[in-house]
C-alpha cells in the first residue's frame, strides 16, 4: 500500500522543488566530502599496506640514542649503530642476512641540472640481496653508483652517466658513474627508499661523509619469515640487554604504526567532511521549519479531522527522509566520480578504488547523509505534531 | 436532562487566561443534544459559538463542568482517544472548506477512510459519497484550488460524511457561498439529518437557522434562548 503520508511528503517536496533542491545540495556536498575523503584515506592505507607487505621478512634496526663526543674541544653529536652493536646483531641473527647501511640526503648535479635525493652507502655485495638491478650491473669500481628509477627517469640517466655529488657551490665535487638502475620500489617497508636515491659503496660514502664506525640502519633479512619474532627477540636480548640503545622494527609493526597514522588522518579528514554535513543539517532544519510554518493551517485541518500526532510526525520525517535520499543519491553518484578523480590525482593509483574497503565509504556517506536529514527533521516534525489544532486552523 | 442525549454539556465553562485578565468564552453552559437533531447555534461575534463548536468537536476541553459525547466524558479521555473520536463519530464542515491543498478532491474524501482503516479505499466508498453530495465525477482528480466554492464545500461535506459519523458540525457552511449554492448545501444537510445524522450548525443567517429544529442563542458565553 502506498502510504498517504509519504504521498503528501512527496507532493510537498515537489511543490517546493527549488527550495528542496537547494537544501539537498548541502547533503550532496556533505556526502561527497565524507565519501571522497574516506575513499582517499582508504586508498592511501591500501596502497601503503600493499607496498609494505612486500618486505615482511625484514627487521629494521636503528639507533635509539644520540652520542656526544668531543673533537678538538668541539662537542659533536652523532647517532647510529656502532661496529660493536653490528657485531652483536650479526651474532644474534645467526645465518640470516645482515645489511648495514649509511644514509643521508644530498644535492647533486647531472649535466647542468641540479637535484636532491637520498644517498645510501652500503657494501656492494649486499645490494643484490634485497635490491633488483633492472638495467646495468652492480657496483664494481670505487666511484660506481646505482641509481633509483625516479632519478633515472627524471634525469634521463643511462649507464655511464656521471653525477656530481654535493652542493653546487662546493669548489670540487666528487663524481660517481652510473653502473646500474634499480627497479621501482615505491614506499618500502624496510626503510630503504631507493627510487629517488643514489647508492654508492660504503667506503666512498664514509670517505666523503665520515662516521666510518656508525651505521644509520641495519637490516636483517630473515630467511624463514616465521622466525622473525625470535630473531627480533634475540637481537633485543643481545644489544639492548642493559638499556634500549637500538630500535627494532619489522614491517608488520611499521605497517601497524603507519596504517594507524593514516587511519587518524582519514578520521580527521572525514571530520572535516563532516562539518559540511553539519552545515547541510542546518539547511535541512531550516527548510523543514519553513515547511512546517507554511503548512500550519494544513496541519490544523489534518489534526481536526482525526489525524494522529504520530502520523503528522511521520509525514514530516518522510519529507526530511526524501530530501536525504535525493541528496544522498546524487551525492553517492558524484562521490564515485569525484572520489575516483581525487584518488587518481593524489595517489596516482586507482587499483584499490573499487575494493570494498574503499568503495564502502559511498554507502557509508549516503547513510550518514540520510540520517543527518532525518535527525534534522525531528524537531520540526515534533513541533508540527504538537500544534494546537484550533490555533493552527485560525492561522492564515 | 434527557438520558438519551448524544451530547451533554453540564455547567461547562471555558476560561482563557489573558494578560489583561481572564476571558470567559463559555459561562456555565448546560445543554443536551439528542441523536438526529438539527440544531442551529446563533449569536453575535464573540458570543462563544466557535468555542462551543470546538468543544463539541473535541478540539478543546472545558475549564470546568463536564462534556459527554456518546456517554463518554471528554476530559477523561486520552489525547489519542479524542483523536479517534474526532475521526470516527464527528464530521466537520467549515466555512472556509479547509480541504487539504496537496490532495485531489477524491483523495480529500478518501483521507479519513485511510486514517480509520490504515489503507487505501478499494471499496469505492469515497467515490460513492462524493457522488451522493452531487459532486461531478470528472472533477475528482482536481486539486481544491481548481474547484469553485460550491464544489469545494461538497467535497468538504463528502469528507465529513465518509466515515459515517453520528455528528455533523457545520461552522457557517454557507458563509462563503452564493445564495443558490448555499441553499443546495442546506438541502444536503437537511437530507443527511433526515437519514439520522445529528447536525449542529453555526450561522449568523436567520434564514439558514430556520432549517434547524432548535435554535440556541448564545450571548457572552451564555445560552440566552434554546
Amino acid at each position: 500500500m502506498k502510504d498517504i503520508f509519504f504521498d503528501l511528503s512527496v507532493r510537498s517536496v515537489r511543490l517546493n522543488f527549488l527550495r528542496s533542491l537547494l537544501a539537498s545540495i548541502g547533503i550532496v556536498i556533505g556526502v561527497v566530502a565524507i565519501s571522497s575523503m574516506g575513499m582517499l584515506g582508504a586508498n592511501m592505507q591500501l596502497s601503503v599496506k600493499e607496498q609494505l607487505s612486500s618486505n615482511v621478512n625484514t627487521v629494521m634496526i636503528s639507533s635509539d640514542v644520540v652520542r656526544t663526543t668531543t673533537t678538538a674541544g668541539t662537542p659533536i653529536t652523532s647517532s647510529g649503530i656502532t661496529k660493536t652493536q653490528l657485531s652483536e646483531i650479526k651474532s644474534a641473527s645467526g645465518s640470516n642476512i645482515v645489511v648495514p647501511l649509511h644514509r643521508t640526503s644530498t644535492q647533486f648535479t647531472i649535466g647542468s641540472t641540479d637535484g636532491r635525493g637520498s644517498i645510501y652507502g652500503m657494501d656492494p655485495n649486499d645490494i643484490p640481496k634485497f635490491l633488483t638491478i633492472e638495467v646495468g650491473d652492480n657496483i664494481r669500481g670505487a666511484n660506481d653508483a646505482i641509481v633509483g628509477s625516479t632519478i633515472a627517469t627524471n634525469f634521463d640517466l643511462k649507464i655511464g652517466s656521471r653525477i656530481k655529488i654535493g652542493p653546487k657551490d662546493e669548489p670540487s665535487r666528487p663524481v660517481v658513474r652510473v653502473s646500474g638502475i634499480l627497479t621501482a620500489r615505491g614506499f618500502a617497508s624496510d626503510g630503504v627508499n631507493t627510487d629517488n636515491a643514489i647508492i654508492v659503496p660504503d667506503d666512498w660514502y664514509t670517505d666523503h661523509y665520515g662516521d666510518k664506525d656508525l651505521y644509520d640502519q641495519v637490516n636483517v633479512i630473515v630467511k624463514n619469515v616465521d622466525t622473525i619474532s625470535d630473531v627480533e627477540a634475540a637481537i633485543d636480548d643481545k644489544v639492548n640487554r642493559k638499556s634500549d640503545v637500538v630500535r627494532i622494527q619489522d614491517a608488520s609493526s611499521r605497517l601497524t604504526s603507519i596504517t594507524a597514522t593514516l587511519g587518524t588522518i582519514t578520521t580527521f579528514i572525514l571530520a572535516i567532511g563532516g562539518i559540511s554535513l553539519v552545515v547541510a543539517a542546518v539547511s535541512i532544519f531550516n527548510v523543514m521549519m519553513m515547511s512546517v510554518n507554511e503548512r500550519v493551517q494544513e496541519i490544523g485541518i489534518l489534526l481536526s479531522i482525526g489525524t494522529e500526532k504520530g502520523e503528522i510526525r511521520r509525514m514530516f520525517l518522510y519529507e526530511a527522509f526524501i530530501l536525504g535520499v535525493i541528496g544522498a543519491g546524487v551525492g553517492g553518484i558524484c562521490s564515485l566520480v569525484i572520489g575516483y578523480s581525487v584518488v587518481s590525482a593524489m595517489i596516482g593509483n586507482t587499483a584499490y578504488f573499487f575494493l570494498p574497503d574503499s568503495i564502502m565509504y559511498v554507502p557509508y556517506g549516503m547513510i550518514i547523509g540520510i540520517v543527518v536529514c532525518v535527525v534534522s527533521g525531528l524537531y520540526p516534525a515534533w513541533k508540527a505534531s504538537n500544534m494546537d489544532p484550533i490555533d493552527a486552523l485560525r492561522s492564515e | 436532562m434527557d438520558d438519551t442525549a448524544l451530547i451533554r454539556l453540564t455547567d461547562v465553562s471555558k476560561v482563557y487566561p489573558l494578560e489583561s485578565g481572564d476571558f470567559t468564552a463559555l459561562d456555565h453552559v448546560s445543554l443536551d443534544i439528542r441523536e438526529s437533531e438539527f440544531v442551529a447555534v446563533m449569536g453575535p461575534s464573540g458570543s462563544g459559538k466557535s468555542t462551543l463548536m470546538n468543544h463539541l468537536g473535541i478540539l478543546d476541553v472545558p475549564t470546568t463542568g463536564e462534556l459527554f459525547i456518546q456517554g463518554r466524558n471528554v476530559a477523561a479521555m486520552t489525547n489519542l482517544e479524542r483523536t479517534h473520536m474526532r475521526r470516527d463519530i464527528i464530521g466537520y464542515i467549515f466555512q472556509k472548506f479547509y480541504l487539504i491543498p496537496l490532495l485531489s478532491a477524491y483523495e480529500n474524501v478518501e483521507y479519513p477512510l485511510i486514517l480509520k482503516y490504515k489503507q487505501r479505499d478499494t471499496s469505492g466508498k469515497a467515490a460513492a459519497v462524493l457522488k451522493s453530495v452531487g459532486f461531478d465525477d470528472n472533477m475528482s482528480a482536481h486539486r481544491p484550488n481548481q474547484l469553485s466554492g460550491g464544489q469545494q464545500q461538497r467535497v468538504a461535506i463528502a469528507r465529513a460524511l465518509v466515515n459515517d459519523p453520528k455528528i455533523l458540525l457545520c461552522d457557517e457552511p454557507t458563509g462563503n457561498l452564493d445564495r443558490k449554492t448555499g441553499l443546495q448545501i442546506m438541502d444536503i444537510l437537511v437530507d443527511l439529518q433526515s437519514k439520522g445524522k445529528t447536525v449542529i450548525l453555526v450561522t449568523h443567517d436567520p434564514k439558514i437557522a430556520e432549517y434547524a429544529h432548535r435554535i440556541i442563542e448564545l450571548e457572552d458565553g451564555r445560552i440566552v434562548e434554546s
